[in-house]
């Protein structure tokens, strides 16, 4: 009994939107344009949020970095007190070793940006990295051919490099093996010996393609590593079953006997984690969050009324009709219902339309740019709830109004 | 069917109620409740839109307003106990929905039992 209801209130309900075709189309405009802009903004920061998160995670989530400079920020950022320390050193890495217990793999890095060539093919301010041979065991990252340095390699700082996918089809433009093969950097020979496996565009520009990755004793030769320019860090990774607060206070203690500071001075290094990275891109995609949710919240509500309004002509329209209804037996919840589905349904239809302009969007926008936006499950959810939701909230007054109509009156209508 | 008077101050709660819940309507899509999960939206908006009908049932003097005002004033607070959403809103929304049930009490008699 109840279906058959259902049925019928659906089947009225869909004869009223297609007999009015362009009325219905200018009603559902309204949630659709609202649904399209609140989705399109979550959409668009779950996937930066995701991006960034993947990128975050590659720099090792269990890693420490002991830097000149710590990853926070904010108004009382005392940068004048960092200004002045020194910067890390490649000597501090054995003097580290020596002195702990619970690190699992340790490694050093310097960064600067070279020349490099191959014949005819030139990349300006390549990024160029140098690594120290434990660094491979703190940073992860996938080889699509050769391999690592070996460590007399790294020790000894043999002239060979691994380079990153877009500086392999910026070099080697004719699919050329660059295995074995020299290119220059900086004016030095250098022989290719493994190739990273691509990773697309990170938000951090912490992705490999674009990377030159040479050893440490190498890259001395024409870097300058006392120079905060190189951006020197020692990456620190912990035993098993050792949290990163564990090792940060071992850390903290064997950094300040090896640089011999007194029981009473500030620390003159930072102890960096990932997760403060994480922290404070968290609190400004929750800022973005709430500025999308407040506009398109409020612009949802406004397509709310468009519908509340058609609704409201609608019944007027139909008055007689409902008189008749009534004068044959409908009761008032069948009523009710139909105008209900009605208006739930002009909110659906346009929260749908909605949907798939945004899924039409990530598709060219994934052509375009190199990131990867998808419509995810949860945001399809929550469109689709609110094209229902506020159906129901705009369509209730008419709906109920129609429902409490005294069919005598209802017919005289004209 | 009997028509009953709507008291001034049932008119005004109910602007005021219906304002409320309105405005609470952009809190489904902040990224904290987001996060709680994918069906917790839907949940917190099924609450709303039923207070809203609640109010809408009050509005025209129908006892079934003030029952599901109750019901969803329940469900409302056990939710957000649940979920651990101790906020300034949870807090506001005992307070002013208790001034409101107040009113709804004192009229409850002068309401209409049928739908």
């Amino acid at each position: 009994m109840f279906l058959l209801l259902l049925k019928e209130s659906i089947l009225f309900a869909w004869q009223a939107l297609v007999s009015n075709k362009l009325r219905t189309f200018l009603s559902l405009l309204g949630i659709t344009i609202g649904i399209f802009a609140i989705i399109t903004v979550f959409t668009v920061v779950d996937s930066l949020e995701r991006n960034i998160r993947s990128s975050v995670q590659s720099l090792g989530e269990d890693v420490v970095f002991i830097m000149k400079w710590p990853w926070t920020f904010g108004p009382d950022y005392p940068w004048w007190k960092y200004m002045s320390r020194p910067v890390p050193e490649f000597n501090e890495v054995s003097e580290i070793m020596q002195r702990t217990k619970s690190i699992e793999a340790i490694g050093f890095k310097v960064s600067s940006r070279k020349i490099v060539k191959h014949r005819n093919n030139i990349i300006e301010n390549a990024n160029l990295s140098g690594w120290s041979y434990g660094f491979d065991k703190v940073k992860s990252f996938d080889l699509s051919d050769g391999r690592y340095f070996t460590e007399s390699e790294a020790n000894n700082g043999y002239h060979v490099c691994l380079i990153g996918d877009a500086i392999v089809q910026a070099l080697f433009p004719y699919n050329e093996y660059p295995i074995g093969k020299t290119i220059k950097i900086a004016g030095k020979n250098c022989k290719v010996i493994g190739i990273f496996k691509k990773e697309g565009e990170s938000m951090l520009g912490s992705s490999m393609d674009n990377q030159v990755v040479i050893p440490y004793h190498f890259a001395r030769l024409f870097i300058d590593v006392r120079s905060e320019n190189s951006e020197p860090l020692i990456a620190v990774k912990a035993k098993n079953g050792i949290i990163n607060e564990q090792l940060k206070d071992e850390l903290t203690g064997i950094m300040r006997s090896v640089r011999g500071l007194k029981p009473m001075a500030d620390d003159n290094f930072a102890l960096n984690e990932t997760n403060l990275l994480s922290k404070n891109f968290d609190s400004l995609f929750d800022i973005v969050g709430i500025a999308g949710a407040i506009i398109g919240g409020f612009s949802i509500l406004v397509g709310g009324f468009g519908i509340a309004n058609i609704m409201f002509v609608s019944v007027r329209e139909r008055t007689n009709l409902i008189g008749i209804q009534k004068s044959l037996g409908a009761k008032n919840y069948f009523i009710l219902t139909q105008f209900l589905f009605e208006a739930v349904f002009l909110s659906l239809i346009g929260g749908i339309i909605g949907l798939l302009l945004i899924y039409l969007l990530t598709l060219v926008l994934g052509g375009v740019i190199d990131m990867e936006i998808t419509l995810t499950r949860s945001n399809i959810i929550l469109g689709l709830t609110v094209s229902v939701l506020i159906g129901v909230i705009s369509g209730f007054i008419p709906a109920y109004g129609a429902s409490q109509l005294d069919p005598v009156e209802a017919i005289r209508t004209n | 069917m009997a028509i009953v008077k709507r008291p001034k101050s049932i008119s005004a709660i109910c602007v005021i109620a219906i304002i409320l819940v309105l405005l609470a309507f952009p809190m489904l899509f902040t990224p904290s409740i987001k996060r709680m999960g994918d069906f917790i939206p839907m949940i917190l908006g099924i609450i709303i839109t039923l207070q809203f009908v609640s109010l809408i049932g009050i509005w025209h003097m129908k006892r079934w307003g003030v029952q599901l005002f109750v019901i969803m004033f329940f469900t409302r607070m056990i939710t957000f106990m649940f979920l651990e959403l101790y906020t300034f809103q949870f807090y506001f929304n005992i307070f002013y929905s208790i001034i409101f049930l107040v009113f709804f009490f004192i009229h409850y008699k002068e309401m209409d039992s049928n739908l």
